[in-house]
């Protein structure tokens, strides 16, 4: 027996398979996964290719639900995840219902009941459409109901938008032109100002700078604990809109930047502390910021990452301000910011395990490039959504 | 008596577990060495077979920031250097470049392709800082005109591989860390991102067929097709097959290597899951894909566990592989010289070699005129660390090498 092992056994012993896997340590919390939501030619409901883009994305209960941005051409989705099956379990084409649009990128603003209200881009063609707005309910069996509501403002796509707190209201900016329009849901009427839409001075200065409008345009919305409206305009400054007053102000301070670089400056994601503080961050070099309402004074707390971008920001149940920092040309950075403690951690690109039917083994997926992240309202899950040819939701949980 | 019957039927079972040819002739195998390059380290499936001159290729690098471009004659006998790629291309300190990591391809009129890659933990994150990657390039050379330095494929990613539609010149890569599958077409400068294909690791491989359409693979092992007519990709509906209990790490690496039968319409693929495959393909649509077994008999561990990032195909119809590397190896500090044969499905062992003399080799479908086969290997003669030094192997399976 003994030339068994001695001879015969190790010329058996096989070594082990050691995979060529990248050296760096990813965030890869226990309980972490990633829900596969786009796989071209599959027998499970998927997403199509180039179509699937999530750039809204709000969670309601259980269920996920994500808008997507399509290539030229192409149109965008609405989709159901359960976080629970960790599946997709509904799709809708929006070309069936408003034909012509590109993207739904202004996230989902909560109206009244489980209502949500969303924008449309439409595709840059000769004869362009305008965006719409769309009344977005989750019906029985996961059926997602589309309401049309129309073109808020003839020509214009829907760049941003953002609901008041009884959800009777809707705050928009439009595409290209930057004009700022309120839509009231019961009367349907809207009305449109040109006070912060940039000027033909400012419109030169752009120029020189090769930035489109996808650059300077306020990418995103928020209200403060008093009903007003914060944004910020071309020329890296903020606004502030009073729905009661009908009146503009603009505050003094600008939006942190990094010397000669102020034409970046847009805000791309806002979120409101539970003290009322107002967290934002600026496309420009990724600076996250705070707005006191109170004061109107704006504080620059840094950047979590060397890129520019700060494309979201959402609260956790922790009381963590967690956000997606960077993205191309380099790849996005998910962070958090602990005021109380660490101040910002960057948990760099998170990699999460996917299971499916045909994968029931389990495949590591690796974030890149992410657009989009959501809370869970019982706090407990984190969400993220991929802006790739082929995106999927990653979902951590949170301590309370 | 008892313990002397013990010991024949173990050594019968072992001789049936590794079926094992007479031992080729030395005079079938040849050790190349890449002269003038006194710090080079290694080479990575950075080899392909110029048909136009019958010559090959290769491009050998300090695993740093310095590459040279070879050229091998096979009826001189005669290994060159052409020039090392960081002159040749006029690059600033700034656009280093690790290693050539893409197969070389080649032109009919001869030129070759090839790409970039960073090759070092600095590439991958460092990004805009000062010791950052810049991105891989795409290049052509000839020795006429030297060498043409195409651009970059995406900012700040590697190309981990080429390949060509020989009919067209159009050139597709593969990015890395992110996956991008580019098609990129040098005459109108048009580089074309058809966006990210896989999950957290990136599949090396890319082929083409004879019509010029082009293959990868999802994260799924589903073969994806760039059909250059509709000029789009389609996907496979079913995974490649895989061993049970095949890791995802392994089912999301796709394929290590491939050498085509175009005389059969057959393109023969080892997967990293260690499966030997027959792909038939066809003009349009995924073709017909045929599970060949393992590429070794691994008795009772697990079968997806051998590493084979090489594969040629003699004149004979068989394939011939290399088994073992990254610190994989089927038999205990030996890779493993194998010949498969597609018609029956079994594979023997040709020859083993201490892992210290080689420790890897990579190379797909490089067969010269007179039938030699070629993989690009290294040694760590100290079997310690990394401290490698690149060398080619010639292999002739049927017949001694022509000096």
């Amino acid at each position: 027996m003994k030339i068994f092992t001695k001879i015969v056994l190790p010329v058996l012993l096989l070594a082990s398979a050691s995979p060529l896997l990248a050296q760096y340590t990813f965030f890869t919390p226990k309980e972490a996964f990633a829900i596969e939501v786009s796989l071209p030619n599959s027998a499970e409901k998927r997403l199509p290719m180039y179509r699937n883009a999530i750039t809204s994305l709000h969670v309601q209960g259980d269920r996920v639900i994500g808008g997507t941005t399509a290539e030229e051409g192409l149109s965008p989705y609405l989709f159901i995840a359960s976080l629970s099956d960790r599946k997709l379990v509904t799709t809708k084409d929006l070309q069936d219902i408003i034909p012509g649009q590109k993207s739904i990128a202004t996230g989902f603003c909560k109206g009244a009941g489980n209502v949500l209200y969303a924008g449309t881009m439409p595709h840059t063609t000769k004869n362009p459409q305008a965006g719409h707005l769309i009344q977005v309910s989750l019906g029985s069996g996961d059926v997602i109901e589309v309401k049309d509501l129309g073109a808020p403002v003839a020509g214009e796509g829907i760049f941003t938008l953002l609901s008041n707190t009884q959800g009777t209201e809707l705050y928009g900016i439009s595409y290209p032109s930057g004009r700022f329009f309120t839509y009231n849901i019961a009367s349907k009427k809207t009305q449109v100002y040109d006070d912060v839409a940039p000027k033909e001075k400012e419109l030169n200065n752009l120029h020189e700078y090769a930035v489109g409008p996808e650059v300077y345009l306020c990418k995103s919305l928020i209200l403060d604990n008093a009903g007003i409206v914060y944004g910020s305009t071309a020329g890296n400054r903020v606004f502030a809109f009073d729905p009661n007053k009908k009146t503009f102000e603009f505050l003094e301070n600008p939006l942190p930047a990094v010397w000669g670089r102020e034409v970046l400056g847009q805000v791309e994601a806002w979120a409101k502390a539970p003290d009322g503080r107002l967290y934002g961050g600026n496309a420009g070099d990724g600076q996250l910021f705070v707005l006191d309402p109170t004061t109107k004074k704006i504080k620059n707390l840094g950047k979590p990452t060397m890129m520019p971008r700060l494309q979201a920001l959402a609260f956790g149940g922790d009381g963590k301000l967690y956000g997606l920092a960077g993205g191309a040309p380099g790849y996005s950075h998910l962070f958090y910011y602990d005021e109380k403690g660490a101040g910002f951690v960057d948990l760099g690109n998170p990699e999460f395990t996917m299971v499916a039917p045909g994968i029931e083994q389990g495949i590591m997926w690796r974030g890149f490039q992410l657009s989009t992240l959501a809370a869970s309202a019982d706090g407990k899950y984190m969400v993220i959504g991929e802006n790739e040819a082929l995106s999927q939701l990653m979902v951590f949980p949170v301590e309370k | 008596m008892k313990s002397i019957c013990r010991v024949w039927l173990l050594l019968l079972c072992a001789v049936s577990t590794f079926a094992q040819k007479p031992a080729i002739s030395e005079k079938q195998v040849a050790f190349i060495e890449y002269p003038d390059f006194p710090e080079a380290h290694s080479t990575w499936g950075s080899i392909g077979y110029n048909a136009a001159a019958n010559t090959v290729h290769i491009g050998v690098t300090n695993h740093a920031n310095n590459i040279g471009l070879y050229t091998f004659n096979p009826v001189q006998n005669v290994m060159k250097l052409n020039g090392f790629i960081r002159d040749m291309a006029n690059l600033r300190p700034y656009q280093w470049q690790g290693k050539i990591h893409s197969k070389i391809v080649a032109a009919p009129d001869g030129s070759i392709y090839f790409s970039t890659d960073g090759g070092e933990s600095r590439e991958e994150y460092l990004m805009e800082h000062p010791q950052g990657y810049a991105g891989g390039f795409i290049m052509k050379w000839d020795p006429k005109n030297g060498l043409k330095n195409l651009g970059i494929g995406m900012q700040y990613e590697s190309i981990k591989d080429v390949d060509i539609d020989p009919k067209t010149g159009t050139l597709y890569a593969i990015t890395y860390p992110q996956a991008h599958f580019l098609v990129y077409n040098p005459e109108k400068n048009k580089m074309r991102d058809l966006g990210r294909l896989a999950s957290s690791h990136v599949p090396r491989v890319l082929f083409t067929d004879w019509w010029g359409n082009c293959y990868y693979v999802d994260w799924r092992q589903r073969l994806v097709k760039y059909e250059k007519d509709s000029e789009s990709l389609v996907f496979a509906r079913e995974s490649l097959p895989a061993f049970p209990g095949t890791p995802g790490s392994k089912i999301i690496t796709g394929i290590t290597a491939f050498a085509k039968d175009e005389a059969k319409g057959i393109i023969y693929l080892i997967t990293y899951g260690a499966k030997v495959i027959a792909f038939h393909p066809q003009k349009e649509g995924i073709g017909k894909v045929e599970d060949l077994g393992g590429v070794f008999d691994t008795g009772k561990e697990d079968a997806w566990g051998p590493y084979v990032p090489n594969l040629n195909i003699g004149k004979n119809g068989k394939l011939y592989y290399i088994i073992g590397g990254h610190d994989n190896y089927v038999l205990k500090d030996k890779t493993v010289l194998m010949e498969f044969d597609p018609a029956t499905r079994k594979s023997v062992i040709l020859k083993t070699y201490p892992s210290t003399e080689i420790t890897e080799a990579t190379g797909y479908d490089i067969r010269d005129k007179d039938g030699n086969l070629y993989f690009a290997a290294r040694r760590n003669p100290s079997g310690v660390g990394d401290n490698t030094r690149p060398f080619m192997i010639q292999f002739n399976p049927e017949k001694e090498i022509r000096k």
